[in-house]
């Protein structure tokens, strides 16, 4: 076709048409040419204030709107650069020190390049987004210069040249136009002070050439040195392999290398190679499995050379070992604490010990022993090896450092050292860390990062962020935790307090119904609505009302807050809230998902004023079936807002004869029979320990833990809560079955009950029938024990861990009988009734009020794969929030329990070689009772034979001798004890 | 992962290095197939056609419904085996390549004189040699171009170009703009129109949207639409004037 091209006027007289060609490899492992464009243009400004040219030239959009200026005409000057400076950092700058980058005061005045900003984006997709989010961030000053569509910055890559090399160069021919340009600006401007260009970079061969070429440079190392504080920053900067490897020359390899990812491709995809997500034991820290759908069981992956540098929470690929190879599960506990006490963190060869250390080896060697000891047949289960990583899911990890690991303790010392830090999570291994402030650090709870794990390199090796203040004080402990739990707790930004409206607590429920408010709303302010919540809520989501009708039956109403009349598809409080997700609940405070003003009050259906509301009205019979429903938004008046306490204490009150307390009557009266349907239906009623902490109400020191008492009234709002989620799933699924957001808990593999049916079957001749929920449903409450109350309820609690977890997904991306809830044995479920607290019920508002018409639904609820995403993010964050509620309690517990010896109850819920878990009711503490805490002497396990078919241990030591057995109700010693090396407090059971 | 449209955010410029106004390259010759009887050739950027037009002759299929006293516009597309990114065939009763089809002989329908050639039949073949985004604006541009040049009698110009929005990219829904002619990896990625004019963009002939897209925001899109129709007939204009200008010169000497 050549000789149809001619040369031709361009349509845009300012552009230069060039053109980009790439291969592009498919997931499918296809190869595709792509072909793209590519407009060069001269109106893409510098950005710096100091210049006027681009100014001019700068064209607006459609809204005619322009971007500001972001560069300071006078920005920070540093040793080097005292007439200031406009930094341009490389690909690596970012990907080794983003931390850096985002610390306050320093590193403004920033080019982001390009080409830069998509290197990033290729490496790591978490340090694009936080590199975008610098560049929204006002006070940083971060500018993204488009150099690739710049006619003077534009680089074509030349023919044997790597891509990274024309990368390279096309930072540094950005610099140099920068400075060319700055200085004919700033001399248009007729000023003397021109600030630097200064590219970051840590490559020494682009270091070399840009000498050469005249641009400004240095190493970011360099740079850093020459700002104040500057040991602080220096130890956020990611340790790159060039430091490390030089002080050996040669390392020697420990781990075995990954396979590349084409090979791992193949493998999966032909069958001979497994993907899957690894996960590490909590009690055994070198025991880690691999869920994969090829076998029914988890893989086994245990010791450190088969885990081969996999962090729990990794993607990894595994190979399958040979079967002689297959070993049983871990019956034993094994800390990484006990065993790898002494390690010295300078010691990075390892060429003594090896990867695996000779205490590793004998821990896991006694294992095998063991193993063999009995008849295995059977016992072995499918045993597999790491060989590659697909995604690494490394995140910022909570810790303290090894006080063993460091050397001088000198506060005064800046020697730089490699310290190990202990991570929070106990599935994390130890990271080792170098930093100059060493001593300053110990006795901190510490913000850390893992950078890289390689071949030679025993432990992971990541770098500081920042410190979070002492070990155990109360800020520290709650900021680790909700930093651990990633729970987004810093005050909402300024966008988002735009968003809510001008008239603050002021806002009314507008007097006239002639209020655009009031359109296609329903009056329901003379119904007789209350509220019950636990005490002391002030967020209340829902509202409650019946009241009985001429012909018999019931009319009942579920007003929830009508938050989606505030919070609109899109805006930045919407943003907020859906990357937020969900309120999370501390014993000490709240974490909003929505500012408070919306929360606690315009939204919040207090008692006395007029509320928005979004009711959905049954009719039902006296027998609690549903005659016909309804569904609108609404205006109502609460009459009252009850505690559980003392709504059960109205209803129960027989001298209380008023319409209001007639209808709780009425609601009462026809839950205990919704529930009996349900119940029948086969949802299983649950158990988790659940304990409440009562905290001094001014300085919130907790005094005393109390179990959770359930009382008539709490489930009385529960079922009206599962049927208005029933209704409305039902509802939005009608009106849109590809995109309605529900809720599903899928019923989980036989195999996952195998453990716990097997021990109820050894131990107490009961049978747990799992075939369906009902059966679930019958055989547990047929697990009593009359000498053992508390026994069926400890079932529950192990039948709950066997479940899966349920999720929000969009209806479109699963199969009708997929949707079902199992849990509640509900064909359909959504959550719709706390949209104050939860991000997913608030988009079910939005697509309720569609279905009903009352508004047209928003883009983003119309798009399956947006609303997927929303899915995946709240499925985290709802788990995440569970997570950070119940390490806040168990760390309250803590505290409550501080200083104080008391023996309780506790139930043996799992047995290993070498010791045993007990859970205690009393506080919904679980702990482990190892078999070396129970000889006299430190550290020397007694004598012990251990049955692992019959779940019996038995103990013969010197002053001890007894048999422990699974479920067996025991005596404990509750202390606390601060932990030697660490200072940290810990509970500590001991068997009475 | 190259960079996707969100960065029109960050810079108001789009994936390909445009900004919101701003038409591709748009090229354009005549008379490319000596053996048709009118014939052109179209390159909105990436996306290039040919077009060959036949006719009017005699209809050729006698017994079927004759529609009187009117010309028979056919129209017949075909999409090259490797003019997308993969190389695939599509069937020749494709349900998309008939919609597409239709609507160009619809759209014609408004412009030709079809009742100055009763009984007879006038087939428009467009081969798409190379797909990228807007692929039924450029048919119209090229079937355009190769009426003209096949001489069959028309009220006007159909000049046609697509716009995007790039709603759900900016942080709020009012600040979306309105971007026009779409390439491939936008038209994946945003709600897009095709919209195909007549005069100086006052009269509409052909309005295409598959994607969903909020009402409010058409508009916006239309009247952008419009302006790149407008700024595409001036370009096709200057082609048919230039090609004119060198066939009398052909005559002449
Ligand atoms: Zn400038």
């Amino acid at each position: 076709m050549t000789s149809l091209k001619r040369p031709h006027a361009s349509t845009t007289p300012t552009t230069t048409l060039s053109s980009k060609t790439y291969l592009r490899t498919l997931k499918s492992g296809k190869v595709q040419k792509i072909v793209r464009e590519l407009y060069l243009r001269q109106d893409i400004p510098c950005s710096s204030q100091l210049c006027s040219a681009c100014l001019d030239l700068q064209p607006s959009g459609f809204h005619k709107k322009t971007a500001p200026f972001v560069l300071s005409p006078t920005p920070a000057g540093t040793k080097n650069y005292p007439q200031g400076h406009y930094l341009v950092p490389d690909t690596n700058a970012f990907l080794s020190a983003m931390d850096l980058f985002e610390s306050e005061g320093v590193f403004q005045d920033v080019v982001v390049l390009q080409t830069v900003l998509e290197e990033v984006k290729n490496r790591s997709l978490p340090l694009y987004n936080r590199l975008i989010a610098l560049t929204k961030n006002d006070g940083k000053r971060f500018y993204v210069f488009f150099n690739d569509f710049r006619l003077e910055t534009f680089v074509q890559r030349e023919a044997g040249e790597t891509i990274n090399d024309r990368n390279d160069r096309a930072v540094r021919q950005s610099c140099i136009w920068y400075a060319e340009h700055l200085q004919q600006a700033v001399s248009a401007r007729k000023s003397a002070r021109c600030p630097a260009v200064v590219m970051l970079s840590d490559d020494r061969d682009c270091l070399r050439k840009a000498k050469a070429e005249g641009v400004t440079c240095s190493t970011l190392e360099d740079y850093v040195f020459a700002l104040p504080d500057a040991d602080r920053l220096l130890d956020m900067v990611a340790s790159s392999k060039e430091n490390r490897v030089t002080k050996e020359g040669k390392a020697q390899l420990l781990y075995p290398d990954y396979l590349s990812m084409s090979a791992m491709l193949t493998g999966v995809k032909s069958g001979t190679l497994h993907q899957g997500n690894f996960n590490v034991s909590p009690y055994n820290y070198l025991e880690g499995t691999v869920h994969v759908p090829a076998f029914d069981r988890s893989l086994i992956i245990q010791g450190r050379e088969n885990s081969n540098r996999a962090v729990s929470g990794d993607i990894v690929v595994v190979e399958v070992l040979p079967k002689d190879q297959w070993k049983a599960p871990s019956s034993k506990v094994i800390e990484e604490e006990d065993v790898g006490k002494n390690e010295n963190p300078e010691n990075e060869d390892g060429a003594a010990e090896g990867i695996v250390t000779e205490q590793e080896r004998r821990a896991l060697q006694e294992e095998v022993k063991r193993v063999h000891g009995r008849s295995t047949e059977g016992q072995a289960q499918p045993t597999a090896k790491v060989v590659g990583i697909i995604k690494r899911n490394w995140r910022q990890y909570v810790g303290h450092i090894d006080k063993d690991s460091v050397r001088s303790r000198a506060k005064e010392s800046r020697a730089q050292q490699t310290v190990f830090l202990v991570p929070m999570d106990k599935k994390v291994p130890k990271i080792r860390v170098r930093t100059r402030q060493a001593a300053s650090l110990l006795g901190q709870r510490v913000l850390v990062t893992i950078d890289s794990w390689d071949r030679e390199s025993r432990y992971p090796v990541g770098h500081f962020i920042r410190s979070l203040g002492e070990l155990e004080t109360k800020g520290a402990e709650t900021e680790a935790l909700l930093l651990e739990w990633d729970v987004q707790y810093r005050p909402f930004p300024k966008t988002v307090l735009d968003c809510l409206p001008a008239e603050g607590h002021g806002w009314k429920v507008p007097a006239s119904t002639d209020d655009p408010g009031w359109q296609g709303r329903r009056d329901l302010r003379d119904l007789l609505v209350c509220s019950i919540d636990p005490p002391g809520c002030v967020d209340i989501d829902d509202a409650l009302h019946a009241k009985k009708l001429p012909n018999g039956n019931f009319e009942v109403g579920v007003h929830i807050a009508d938050v989606s009349h505030f919070v609109k598809p899109g805006n930045a409080m919407d943003k907020e809230a859906s990357l937020r997700g969900t309120t999370v609940y501390l014993v000490d405070k709240r974490i909003d998902m929505l500012p408070s003003l919306l929360g606690t009050d315009l939204c919040s259906l207090k008692p006395y004023v007029e509320r928005y509301a979004f009711s959905v009205i049954w009719e039902v019979d006296s027998n609690a079936d549903i005659v016909s429903s309804s569904f609108t938004k609404s205006v109502i008046r609460s009459r009252e807002a009850f505690a559980y306490e003392a709504a059960q204490l109205r209803i129960d009150d027989q001298s209380q004869q008023d319409d209001l307390t007639q209808g709780m009557r009425h609601l009462m009266m026809l839950s205990k029979k919704l529930r009996a349907k349900r119940m029948a239906a086969g949802a299983l009623n649950l158990a988790s320990p659940e304990v409440r902490v009562e905290t001094e109400s001014e300085t919130s020191d907790p005094v005393d833990v109390k179990t959770k008492q359930l009382l008539d009234t709490n489930q009385l709002v529960e079922e009206f809560m599962l049927l208005a989620n029933i209704s409305v799933a039902a509802k939005n699924y009608e009106a849109f079955p590809q995109v309605a957001l529900l809720r599903r808990h899928a019923a989980p593999p036989k195999t996952n009950f195998e453990e716990l049916s097997n021990q109820l079957k050894t131990k107490k001749g009961m049978e747990l029938k799992t075939d369906s929920s009902r059966a679930l449903a019958d055989s547990l409450d047929a697990c009593q024990d009359p000498a053992n109350p508390f026994f069926n309820t400890l079932v529950r609690i192990l039948a709950t861990r066997c479940m899966m977890s349920a999720e929000y997904f969009c209806s479109g991306t699963q199969s009708y009988p997929e949707f079902r809830h199992y849990g509640l044995a509900s064909e359909i479920y959504t959550h719709f009734t706390s949209p104050i607290r939860r991000y997913a019920d608030l988009e079910a508002h939005r697509q309720l009020a569609a279905a009903i018409d009352y508004e047209p639904l928003d883009a983003s609820l119309q798009s399956k794969s947006k609303l997927e995403g929303v899915c995946k993010n709240i499925n985290v964050r709802h788990r995440n929030a569970q997570m950070a509620g119940r390490a806040s309690v168990e760390y309250y517990v803590g505290q409550a329990l501080k200083g104080r010896v008391l023996e309780e109850e506790g139930f043996v819920m799992r047995i290993f070689s070498n010791g045993f878990v007990v859970f205690v009711p009393r506080f919904g503490i679980e702990g482990l009772i190892r078999l070396r805490e129970m000889s006299g002497e430190e550290g020397r396990e007694p004598e012990s034979v251990f049955n692992a078919e019959e779940y019996w241990l038995q103990i013969q030591g010197k002053e001890v001798e007894r048999k422990v057995e699974l479920f067996q109700k025991i005596k404990v010693r509750i202390s606390d004890e601060a932990e030697e090396g660490t200072g940290k407090r810990k509970i500590r059971l001991q068997l009475v | 992962m190259p960079l996707d449209s969100s960065i029109y955010t960050l810079s108001g410029l789009r994936l390909d290095g445009r900004r919101w106004n701003e038409l591709r390259r748009l090229h354009a010759q005549m008379g490319t197939q000596a053996a048709a009887d009118g014939s052109a050739y179209v390159e909105m950027g990436n996306t290039k056609i040919i077009c060959t037009v036949d006719g009017p002759q005699e209809q050729r299929r006698t017994g079927m419904r004759d529609q009187g006293n009117e010309a028979k516009i056919e129209v017949e597309l075909g999409l090259a085996g490797f003019s997308g990114v993969d190389r695939k065939r599509r069937a020749r009763n494709d349900k998309r390549v008939q919609e597409l089809q239709h609507t160009i002989a619809t759209t014609f329908a408004t412009t030709l004189f079809t009742h100055l050639y009763p009984h007879s039949t006038i087939s428009i073949h467009l081969h798409v040699l190379s797909q990228d985004g807007s692929i039924l604006a450029a048919a119209l541009n090229a079937a355009t171009l190769a009426l003209i040049d096949a001489g069959i009698p028309m009220s006007d110009y159909i000049a046609a170009c697509t716009v995007g929005s790039t709603a759900g990219m900016s942080e709020k829904e009012e600040e979306s703009d309105p971007v026009l002619d779409v390439n491939g990896l936008e038209e994946n990625e945003l709600p897009f129109l095709t919209v195909g004019s007549t005069g100086d963009g006052d009269r509409v002939n052909c309005l295409v949207m598959e994607t969903k897209c909020q009402v409010a925001r058409l508009e916006g899109m239309l009247s952008v639409g419009l302006d790149g129709c407008r700024q595409i007939r001036g370009i096709l204009d200057g082609v048919v004037r230039a090609h004119g200008r060198k066939l009398l010169q052909g005559k002449v000497s």
